[in-house]
């Protein structure tokens, strides 16, 4: 503290007294009143540096947005392009309103009568800022970035088959109460499951969950499984009689790398972001303080990105005898949902091993979906639910006891492999029971109202058409040249032509050679 | 707040000392010595301030020049195939040929101060002469955040103006806006001499307009320019039927590449709207939590909250008209939103912005239907979007700017909402902006388009416009899609043992 603080201005002017001065506490109070100046002044500058971090945090988060539609639109087909664009910036305009009006003080809202499964204050931003919790506003706009992902990933798994009245449903519940509770129990300070609360951690020591494996990629991809699972494969998928189905692979390669590195440029700012703070410098140290866990978040997040890539590489060349940079981007994007997790607790090295198991886990969930023909366009439930659940168990396996420490505060679990006992771990597997369990009892109730109402699936010749055409007012794409429709075009050019018939005489022959030509 | 020893304060603490019995020569000695500390002090926090302050602005600038990424992306796909290449060429020229222009002329114009200072027009820092400029507190950093805001003015014409504009008359108008026309209005709003923003001492009807981020100054510049362009050179051959059957629907052709581009422009605004403050580390009267930083983080809630209503809005009304869920109208609905809570983003409250983003739908959704009534065709729907929503924008921001986000963003002596208790004057000089905007606009770019149109210069000759540009004018075709000769492995597969069994047998059956 740079202010005078508590004793010091008493303290201060008796040495100056014991030195013999008359009017030490004239003296003492001109000191103290200018270490205060000093001291409002850092206040002010942590505040700036604080909010500037989680800020530009907040646009990077946001750019998963981007390419979770790229992403997405890319690996559907052709002609459901349109459909899964429309959820994808639905995702964030329906949740922006929603998150706004409900969602965020389900999930942080604390007020006199806080408990530890629902958030009670701060709906449609009342009483924000809050100074009492250093609630600014850029917080709850970090918040809506995480919230607006999880929706985006259920959205993959029941592409191409779900009515867009459906979506409109499952979307606004699972942002505005469904991933919210489970935010509250993880991350509020109230919450009876996670490390950040300040007393009653569960076990003793609460689950580690930094940015979300549970709270935003399990959540969305447990949705999605049952989501899938309810409304069943896409026709053609699967054969009747055990008979190999449909590849149905997307139709752009291009716009999937785009997506996938594009989520890889906003993971930056999902795990690292996860701080909040950046300006905390750590005890003991004159060079460490939170920019090093934000680095290092940083480091862990692209390794395991990184091994995951690879491993998914050689693995599916062995198995396929390609080398598949779809597959490569999946793995990738695997290995991040599962460091999510544990990206601000773990070693780097382990991190590592983390992206390994990752790559493996959602192979081996790709090779069990087929075999219960689950048919999940995006690989959504594979990936974000496999490999974040597996990311939880990671955590209780290898998070390091200094880092849990920086982190989260003193009396927290870490990894059973790093000599910390197997608390941590109990609490990181009932995290991950609680989150199935959660959204296995609101989503399933809520998909199987729309399935019995005839609103989750769309006709069977709506389905073979293509939504684009039958819901969204026709196809993506459309490289057709008007100058091969001649009724139309060719009166109106007539029309035209009067008008600028001089230019046209002038540079229309010249012009026709050339086309000609180059055609 | 000052950590130094500031005016008398070292004669204070000398003569503290000295009655306290120090002798003259210590008390000095231990005054000057303790004011030293304080003004090394003081020193290291003016250079983290303005570190701080200039990280903020460069990473806003470069969020903001994404927003040329997010507009390249959004026109290439919102027009015909034919003529991608054309549209991409005018969105990287925006930023290439502005940067040049806006270095030459446009910030002098737009910000430049002297001796004789003006409210019309700015007189100095050409060419970036006498920069970095202390006494005005303009460092390199305000003139690129400046740059990214010219160039998306001379986008948002470009788009109105698609597929039937020659190229010369792009680079002709283009420059022209930048270099002047933008720049000019910058300068009334936006400039501490300015005569019609809030900004400056003399301000218009006591208040001043509010236009914090540009609803005004960058998106009706923009969009209007774009309107006289279009309404000059006519709609594109087949938009519209002389007999009043209806034309071609000419949708744009790759919706995913219309996607992108509107992520891209939201993920832009985020530098745009909340890095208007230009300075993070300002904190507010009264408050040991709240400052600037908290402005920046309500204008991007303003800003998020205004696009979702006017998505949302639009998504049913369209909905309700055409029977489709069209991903294509959210988008433009989505961004007018954005374009009208540009001018109030930083002083209005949160449920204001979800009126602002609902009047926004509508009245792009109006000025859409209008425009096929007047056969007026812009590609983009750029005049209807930036030139319409931004102009609800500076109207909305005279009903409803709260007095304390006022206040916060441009001190005392400014106007607040007539909605919010603050009278009418207010609303009297964001109705004058919109006035002046429109007709400065006008008297300046409709001699520019009609002089071009005279010479034969803007419009591309028939058959070039039915073959499309990209093969007649920028070297081929943007896609190229034919050079795959197998559609799958195992065809791949079949063939090559076909090959080989035919080599084994001496002929060669695939030749």
């Amino acid at each position: 503290m740079a202010g005078c603080v508590e004793g010091d201005l008493a303290s201060l002017t008796g040495l100056l007294t014991a030195a013999g001065l008359s009017n030490a506490s004239s003296i003492g109070e001109f000191m103290c009143s200018k270490f205060a100046d000093v001291s409002s002044s850092l206040s002010t500058h942590t505040l700036a540096v604080d909010n500037i971090y989680l800020l530009f945090s907040t646009y990077l988060v946001f750019s998963m947005q981007i390419g979770f539609a790229m992403l997405c639109a890319g690996s559907v087909r052709a002609k459901n392009t349109m459909n899964i664009m429309m959820t994808n910036v639905l995702d964030a305009a329906a949740g922006g309103i929603s998150f706004y009006l409900f969602g965020f003080g389900f999930a942080f809202g604390r007020s006199q009568t806080n408990n530890g499964f629902i958030g009670s204050n701060f709906f449609g931003l009342h009483k924000m800022p809050n100074e009492t919790n250093g609630f600014d506003f850029s917080f709850f706009l970090f918040q809506w970035a995480f919230a607006i992902a999880a929706a985006g990933i259920t959205s993959g798994s029941i592409a191409e088959r779900t009515q867009f009245v459906a979506y409109l449903v499952y979307s606004s519940f699972l942002t505005g109460f469904v991933y919210p509770i489970v935010a509250h129990w993880m991350w509020s300070i109230d919450g009876w499951l996670g490390a950040a609360a300040v007393t009653n951690r569960l076990f003793g020591v609460g689950a580690i969950d930094f940015a979300g494996s549970g709270v935003v990629h399990m959540v969305g991809g447990i949705a999605g499984l049952w989501g899938a699972y309810i409304e069943g494969p896409r026709i053609g998928r699967f054969g009747s009689k055990g008979q190999p189905g449909m590849d149905m692979r997307g139709h752009n390669a291009s716009l999937v790398v785009l997506g996938s590195f594009l989520l890889w440029f906003g993971w930056f700012g999902f795990n690292p972001g996860s701080y909040v703070k950046i300006v905390v410098p750590y005890a003991g140290s004159a060079f460490e303080g939170n920019w090093t866990g934000v680095g290092r978040t940083g480091v862990t997040t692209t390794l395991a990105g990184c091994t995951a890539a690879l491993t998914t590489l050689f693995g599916r060349r062995w198995m396929t005898g390609h080398w598949n940079v779809l597959d490569v981007c999946n793995g990738l994007l695997g290995g991040f949902a599962a460091i999510t997790a544990g990206c601000a607790v773990v070693e780097p090295w382990a991190a590592i091993i983390c992206g390994f198991g990752a790559a493996w886990v959602l192979m081996g969930f790709n090779h069990l979906a087929p075999k219960f023909k689950y048919d999940d366009p995006l690989e959504a439930a594979q990936l974000h639910g496999g490999c974040g659940a597996w990311g939880l168990l990671f955590t209780g396996l290898f998070a390091r006891e200094k880092y849990v420490f920086e982190a989260y505060g003193p009396d927290r679990g870490h990894g059973l492999f790093m000599g910390g006992g197997g608390r941590l771990l109990a609490a990181q597997l009932i995290e991950i029971l609680v989150v199935i369990g959660w959204v296995t009892a609101t989503m399933v109730p809520c998909f199987y109202l729309l399935d019995r109402y005839k609103l989750l699936r769309i006709s069977p010749e709506d389905e073979m058409a293509g939504m684009d055409l039958t819901s969204h007012g026709g196809t993506a794409y459309s490289n057709e040249d008007p100058i091969l429709l001649p009724p139309l075009s060719v009166r109106a050019g007539q029309n035209f032509a009067k008008a600028d018939s001089v230019n046209a005489s002038r540079e229309g022959s010249r012009n026709n050679r050339e086309m000609q030509e180059a055609i | 707040m000052a950590s130094s020893c500031v005016e008398n304060e070292e004669g204070f603490l000398i003569d503290l000392l000295l009655t306290g019995g120090l002798s003259s020569a210590s008390a000095v000695q231990v005054g000057e010595f303790l004011c030293s500390k304080l003004g090394g002090v003081s020193n290291r926090f003016s250079s983290h301030t303005l570190a701080i302050d200039n990280v903020y602005l460069l990473f806003s600038t470069y969020l903001v020049f994404s927003m040329q990424i997010g507009f390249a992306m959004l026109c290439a796909g919102s027009v015909r195939a034919k003529n991608t290449m054309n549209i991409m060429m005018t969105n990287v020229l925006d930023a290439a040929a502005g940067g040049i222009s806006f270095y030459l002329f446009g910030f002098g114009f737009a910000f430049g101060r002297s001796e004789h200072n003006n409210s019309f027009i700015g007189s100095n820092f050409f060419s970036l002469h006498n920069i970095p400029d202390r006494s005005n507190g303009f460092d390199y950093s305000f003139f690129l955040f400046q740059w990214s805001f010219a160039i998306a003015a001379a986008g948002i014409t470009s788009g109105s103006i698609a597929e039937r504009t020659q190229f010369v008359a792009y680079l002709v108008y283009s420059s022209f806006l930048t270099g002047f026309v933008y720049p000019i209005i910058a300068h009334w709003m936006w400039s501490v001499d300015g005569w019609l923003g809030a900004t400056g001492p003399t301000r218009l009807f006591g208040v001043g307009a509010i236009d914090f981020a540009g609803s005004g100054v960058v998106h009706m510049v923009g969009g209007i320019a774009g309107l006289w362009g279009a309404y000059i050179e006519g709609p594109r051959i087949g938009k519209f039927t002389r007999d009043g059957s209806p034309g071609m629907d000419m949708k744009g052709h790759n919706a995913s590449l219309v996607v992108l581009g509107s992520f891209l422009l939201w993920f832009g605004w985020f530098g745009f709207n909340p890095g208007s403050f230009v300075k993070i580390l300002v904190p507010y009267d009264g408050s040991d939590f709240e400052g600037n930083w908290t402005g920046v983080a309500r204008t991007g809630v303003t800003t998020t909250l205004a696009g979702c209503a006017a998505a949302l809005t639009t998504l049913f009304a369209r909905r309700y008209y055409t029977g489709h869920w069209n991903v294509v109208d959210v988008c433009n609905g989505l961004l007018g939103g954005f374009a009208a809570i540009t001018a109030g983003c930083s002083v209005v409250d949160p449920w204001a912005a979800l009126l602002c983003g609902f009047g926004a739908a509508w009245v792009l959704m109006g000025f859409n239907y209008m425009a096929d009534v007047f056969k007026y065709d812009d590609p983009l729907q750029a005049a209807q979007l930036h030139g319409g929503c931004g102009a609800w924008g500076l109207l909305f921001t005279g009903l409803f700017a709260n007095e304390k986000y006022v206040l916060e963003a441009y001190g005392p002596g400014r106007g607040h909402g007539y909605l919010l208790g603050g009278g009418g004057n207010l609303l009297a000089a964001q109705l004058v902006s919109i006035l002046v905007i429109f007709l400065w606009v006008t008297v300046t770019m409709v001699p520019c388009f009609w002089f071009l149109n005279k010479n034969d210069l803007l419009r591309i000759d028939t058959d070039d416009e039915l073959a499309g540009m990209d093969l007649t004018c920028h070297g081929g075709p943007a896609y190229y899609n034919d050079d795959q000769p197998y559609h799958s492995y195992a065809e791949y597969l079949d063939q090559k043992y076909e090959k080989t069994r035919g080599r084994r047998h001496g002929g060669d059956q695939l030749a």
